[in-house]
């Protein structure tokens, strides 16, 4: 077991930059012959950022695995759920990014911000900052799609077109109970 | 052909034949650019279209963005 977790920790720390530099490739060799073990990783990194809200995260992260899964095996998947599993907890990357820098900068520039032009460029930069991070989700999510469900570009759009409403709903319950704001998918 | 290059001919034919390549009939070759470009190190494009759609933004709502920054801040 030991063995494994060390093996998974050097092929998470490989993967994390391949996520970075080369995702199509790092993608398709982590469906092909990536770990369940890596998880575990993810699942400290989720800890970390999302330790107010862990165990929220956590069945978030569950329920969107199992859609996917179930929608995608719906309309002609043939992947497998350990690819569809490890692939969409590499996506949890940006997501992470994302919550680690918000906090430091809650920190740092708190809130509200001001219409001057001090306020306006920080909003312009953040904003900037956080879409960038939106496409690198997005990219990550297709890939999931494409290399753990071996779907097509219309297939992928058409699991889209399902998960993303429910998710929708979903966030909107988490917010009205007060569990999320941003919803930490 | 030697039997180390035939078993890599193997292997690479058998993930090549596993996730048939992406045709969008007339829009094929607009995709095949646009993965490309997203396939090594995409972030000057995501950085790009990401000012581009914050400008747009700043266009339509103007010093509004300042609000949606400050509910994202206070977001988690």
């Amino acid at each position: 077991m030991l063995d494994q977790l060390i093996i998974s920790g050097i092929a998470f720390s490989r993967n994390t930059i391949g996520l970075v530099v080369r995702p199509y490739e790092t993608y398709r060799r982590i469906i092909d012959k990536g770990s369940v073990w890596e998880l575990v990783f993810i699942a400290m990194l989720v800890m970390i950022s999302a330790f107010r809200f862990v165990v929220a995260a956590g069945a978030t992260y569950v329920l969107v695995v199992v859609l996917v899964w179930v929608v995608g095996h719906r309309i002609g998947g043939r992947g497998t759920l350990r690819g569809v599993a490890l692939g969409w907890g590499y996506t949890f990357f940006p997501t992470v990014v994302w919550f680690f820098t918000t906090s430091a900068l809650f920190v740092l520039l708190p809130p509200p911000r001001t219409t001057s032009v001090a306020g306006v460029v920080f909003s312009g930069m953040f904003l900037v900052f956080s879409v960038t991070l939106l496409f690198w989700k997005l990219t990550l999510g297709y890939l999931t799609l494409r290399f753990g469900l071996k779907l097509d570009l219309a297939r992928i759009l058409v699991v889209a077109g399902i998960v993303v409403p429910i998710l929708g709903v979903y966030s909107v319950v988490m917010y009205r109970l007060g569990i999320f704001r941003v919803p930490f998918i | 052909m030697s039997d180390r290059t035939y078993q890599k001919f193997v292997a690479r034919w058998e993930k090549v034949i596993d996730l048939p390549p992406q045709t969008l009939g007339p829009l094929t070759p607009l995709y095949k650019a646009c993965a490309r470009l997203l396939k090594v190190m995409p972030w000057p494009y995501f950085v790009l279209l990401s000012i581009a759609v914050v400008i747009g933004l700043y266009v339509v709502v103007g010093s509004a963005i300042t609000i949606l920054v400050t509910l994202l801040q206070r977001g988690f």
